[in-house]
């Protein structure tokens, strides 16, 4: 997952992620991508497009 | 490094506070983490509670954390038809105030420490594991790993509620179910009246609402909630339409983004397993009409508190005794919030031009109180559709 300068690691991407994947820090989102079976609802509910897929 | 404590409540919001206040004054040992540096900032909020929610937590007013007191709201429909609630022309408002969240929050964590709660910041919980007696939680800190061995953990941790699954309960939110907000902090907002909060329906903000509540002289909040499963475009570029088309906003000038999401899909079943308890946001705690969550959140983390420190002095930690926490929950807010859903969804079914005939109809209608409840049962009598989905509720 690319996570874009702009995040400000609201956590809404954590939240509704089925499988519990996101860990949001203050200031840094890791995603634990090998678990990850790209569902992207956490690029859906981003309130500012700041998740996109690294593809 | 391994430190030992009865609780350990995972989230120093007002929820986690609150519990961590509760428990600490029942005279058990809490410990109480926040993963920021700072308890109450950046805000995701707009920062409205009623009076009486504060009074029904014990929580007395201080002018510190209080901006503005309110007297009444104003809807406004898409064709900007407005209804207004204000105490001059109703008997019984049910009157509110706007905090500054920033400084309430840290108040709420003073007096969890003055209690007798431990606070670390800056700590985030990055896994834990079941024990026998209860968690082994493994958290960091400033570059430094150690773990916290806990009676009971409190999970607190926000919408994103990743703890609570840690534990096994099922705190995941479906889009559907979470607003996704954006808002200004604005000065230079001229409102028709600045004592009123002001609520904007309709596809403004598809799937939620928009809102500005102010903060005193020309500042507001002005946000709005939106589901990502019913508008292409974002929470933010929604807001930046309406902080342009708006004219309270037009001259506006911001100083502040806050973003963030709202569980608005009402409490999961099972808030408690053995040795774990789930409180506020990440509990669902919040009115789903609304997304207002605060009071509710922090009344889930009085009870939370209260029956974990009965728990630990019982010496018994299973569901079976925490689920007082959760039947307690229900009585005091799950029920409400069970309503609220269905209001929410009825909500969602309005289009635009059906919201105008709403706000039309509201114009030659006396409103005894300002409240939401009152709102909606005057609702159900001006719309038959309305009452048809809601009228056995309220």
């Amino acid at each position: 997952m690319i996570v874009k300068e702009w995040c400000m690691y609201c956590g809404e991407c954590a939240g509704v992620c089925p499988r519990n994947l996101i860990e949001v820090r203050e200031l840094t989102l890791k995603f634990n991508e090998d678990q990850c079976k790209e569902c992207s609802l956490c690029i859906q509910v981003c309130p500012v497009k700041a998740l996109q897929e690294d593809k | 490094m391994l430190i030992e404590t009865d609780i350990l409540v995972i989230g120093a919001g007002p929820a986690g506070s609150t519990a961590a206040k509760h428990a600490a004054e029942g005279g058990a040992r809490v410990l109480m983490m926040d993963k920021k540096s700072e308890i109450g900032a950046p805000k995701r909020c707009a920062e409205g509670v009623s009076n009486g929610g504060l009074e029904s937590l014990g929580i007395e007013k201080n002018p510190r954390w209080i901006t503005k007191e309110l007297d009444g709201v104003r809807l406004i429909s898409p064709n900007r038809t407005d209804v207004w609630l204000t105490s001059d022309k109703i008997d019984l408002p049910e009157a509110g105030c706007i905090l500054e969240r920033k400084v309430f929050d840290k108040y709420m964590a003073m007096d969890a420490a003055r209690a007798g709660a431990q606070i670390k910041i800056k700590t985030l919980a990055t896994g834990m594991e079941k024990t026998d007696d209860g968690y082994l939680v493994s958290a960091e800190s400033m570059g430094e790993s150690f773990q916290v061995k806990a009676k009971i953990v409190i999970a607190a941790d926000g919408p994103e509620s990743r703890v609570a699954r840690w534990g096994g309960l099922n705190t995941t939110a479906k889009p559907k179910d979470m607003e996704s907000a954006a808002q200004f902090e604005m000065a230079g907002v001229e409102m028709e009246n600045n004592n009123c909060i002001e609520f904007y329906f309709g596809s403004v903000a598809p799937g939620g609402y928009a809102w500005i509540f102010p903060k005193g002289d020309d500042i507001a909040n002005v946000g709005l909630g939106i589901l990502a499963t019913k508008t292409d475009k974002t929470a933010y570029e929604h807001l930046l339409e309406f902080v342009a088309s708006n004219p309270a906003t037009e001259n506006a000038q911001p100083v502040e983004l806050n973003i963030g999401g709202d569980p608005v899909g009402g409490m999961p079943k099972k808030l408690a397993t053995d040795n774990l308890m789930v409180i506020g946001d990440a509990a669902g705690q919040v009115n789903p009409l609304t997304g207002g969550g605060i009071i509710s959140g922090m009344t889930g983390g009085m009870i939370a508190g209260k029956v974990a420190v009965e728990a630990i002095s019982e010496g018994d930690l299973s569901r079976k005794k925490l689920k007082k926490y959760e039947d307690e929950c229900q009585e005091a807010i799950g029920k409400s919030i069970n309503k609220y859903l269905k209001v929410k969804d009825y909500m969602l079914t309005l289009n635009d031009s059906e919201l105008d005939s709403i706000a039309e109809a509201f114009q030659d209608v006396e409103f005894e109180k300002v409240s939401t409840t009152e709102l909606v049962r005057k609702l159900v009598k001006v719309s038959p559709k309305a009452l048809l989905k809601l009228g056995k509720l309220f």
